[in-house]
């Protein structure tokens, strides 16, 4: 792929859910990207309403991994040129089937194994009050995620529609269970943490009050096996903080 | 208003507008434009506590309100509250109040109520925040629609700035609700707090302490108790021996 067309593919793919909307969800945003490879086309009205035609239908994937796809789809769009075999309906269903496979793996690995991962990393770093490591190691996977997007536009460019076979590697699945257990054990970590830091704290005169609250904390989600947005805890810790308020002795305050 | 008349003030006002800005690009990260992960509650605040010249106030906000929310997770629809910008706000509002919070598990004071309620004003704010971010998703609906107008005549450059108009849209949705955040948090929040009676105060600063372990609980809930007890148990080993010697 030549540099100047990568480099303008790369940079509008990181904004491939701009436009999210809830009834086509990432099409305007991909074709935005497809745009960029047609600009360098000779005009031709037709084919371009066609080719417009062909990305404005529903699509959604897994933003970090999309570029497998993006590159591959140039890189068919190309062969489509110069080969009969290559059909906007291969196209299509290329499109679609491996976005779905992309939304999948991605999903599993970045959302389910590495976000909780870096999250609960930091957060240990948070709690010896290392402010900057933090912000390093969200630095580290802003790096790695970007070279992760510019290396897999070209390599699926470069695999076309075997970028197949490069989803069906089982290494991504052992990266995914791998970073779950890791995000596993740094759970452990903050809470073993935590509960050392609370045990302190409880020990400046609150007796056991202050850690039995913080255990009734950790045990309550795992008993009501529910899982309500971060802010709704938010309210149930307050509820759970104004019991606790009334059980303290007065001179906590 | 004491808030008010300390925001007033000219460098309240430039830091406000380079908060203002700051949370703008982090809302574009948040799901627009490069997903970082810079805009996750911990690093939009230590950010804006790093612009507002208070790096440990956003520790302190940040740290308990990233551990309650690691299991939000932005999947297709599901639910998405505003939480860089009600972060941002929030430290915004501490530090131009001229308020220094340190972070209560860090440096051993559970007693600070501010801290508590700006945690749970942050809270609030985020969940008000999703209405904003469904009704601008919603309004990139119209913007898509009107890229049909591109499959009649092919006019490419019609859907580049389509796109960069959601784009613009979504910058301004974080650019000024955080400014309005900031507003509602020194004008009306932060004032209530010394209204509310003795055992309400105490409340708000005991509910710090308690959100990391609701955090903790729910990703272990979202990875399966069984599944993942010798991982967690190992870490849990770990992370105590570590608080012991490190501290």
């Amino acid at each position: 792929m030549p540099s100047g067309l990568r480099w303008k593919l790369y940079l509008a793919a990181l904004g491939l859910q701009g436009s999210w909307n809830p009834q086509r969800m990432q099409n305007l945003g991909l074709l935005a990207i497809m745009v960029r490879w047609l600009e360098g086309r000779p005009r031709n009205t037709e084919r371009d309403r066609l080719f417009c035609r062909r990305y404005y239908e529903f699509f959604n994937t897994n933003p970090y991994l999309a570029n497998y796809l993006i590159g591959g789809l140039v890189r068919l769009e190309e062969e489509s040129e110069n080969e009969a075999s290559v059909s906007p309906d291969l196209i299509r269903t290329v499109r679609d089937s491996l976005g779905r496979s992309l939304a999948s793996i991605g999903d599993q690995l970045f959302w389910q194994g590495l976000r909780p991962t870096v999250v609960m990393a930091t957060c240990l770093l948070g709690l010896y009050g290392r402010s900057w490591y933090v912000l390093a190691v969200f630095a580290l996977f802003a790096a790695g995620q970007f070279m992760l997007r510019w290396r897999s536009l070209g390599r699926g460019y470069s695999l076309g529609l075997d970028v197949v076979d490069e989803l069906a590697d089982p290494r991504w699945h052992r990266a995914i269970a791998w970073t779950i257990r890791c995000g596993m054990v740094l759970t452990g970590a903050v809470a073993g943490c935590y509960f050392l830091l609370v045990t302190r704290l409880g020990g400046q005169g609150d007796g056991g009050l202050l850690l039995a609250g913080a255990a009734v904390g950790m045990g309550l989600p795992l008993i009501c096996r529910r899982r309500p947005p971060g802010e709704i805890l938010v309210l149930l810790g307050l509820v759970l903080a104004v019991v606790l308020a009334f059980a303290l002795p007065a001179a906590r305050s | 208003m004491e808030a008010w008349g300390l925001l007033a003030g000219t460098p309240g006002w430039v830091t406000l507008v380079a908060v203002s800005g700051l949370c703008g690009l982090l809302v574009l990260d948040d799901t627009a434009w490069g997903q970082t992960w810079f805009s996750q509650p911990l690093p939009a605040a230590l950010l804006t506590g790093l612009v507002c010249g208070e790096p440990l106030t956003g520790l302190a906000i940040g740290l308990p309100l990233q551990l309650v929310m690691v299991g939000n997770i932005p999947v297709g629809q599901t639910f998405l509250g505003d939480s860089t910008v009600a972060v941002s706000a929030a430290v915004a509002a501490a530090a131009l109040t001229g308020h220094h919070l340190d972070p209560a598990l860090v440096f051993g004071d559970p007693g600070l109520p501010l801290l508590g309620w700006l945690v749970v004003g942050a809270a609030l704010l985020s969940l008000g925040g999703n209405f904003l971010v469904q009704a601008e998703r919603r309004a990139h609906v119209p913007l898509m629609l009107e890229g049909h107008r591109t499959l009649r005549d092919g006019d490419l450059g019609r859907i580049n700035r389509l796109h960069h108009r959601a784009l613009v849209m979504t910058f301004f949705r974080g650019s000024l609700g955080c400014l309005l955040g900031v507003l509602v948090l020194t004008g009306v929040w932060i004032p209530l707090l010394g209204l509310l009676p003795a055992t309400l105060h105490r409340a708000a600063g005991i509910v710090v302490v308690l959100l990391p372990g609701l955090g903790v609980g729910t990703m272990i809930d979202r990875y399966g108790l069984q599944r993942s007890l010798p991982w967690v148990g190992a870490g849990l080993v770990a992370g105590g021996l570590m608080a012991g010697v490190l501290r």
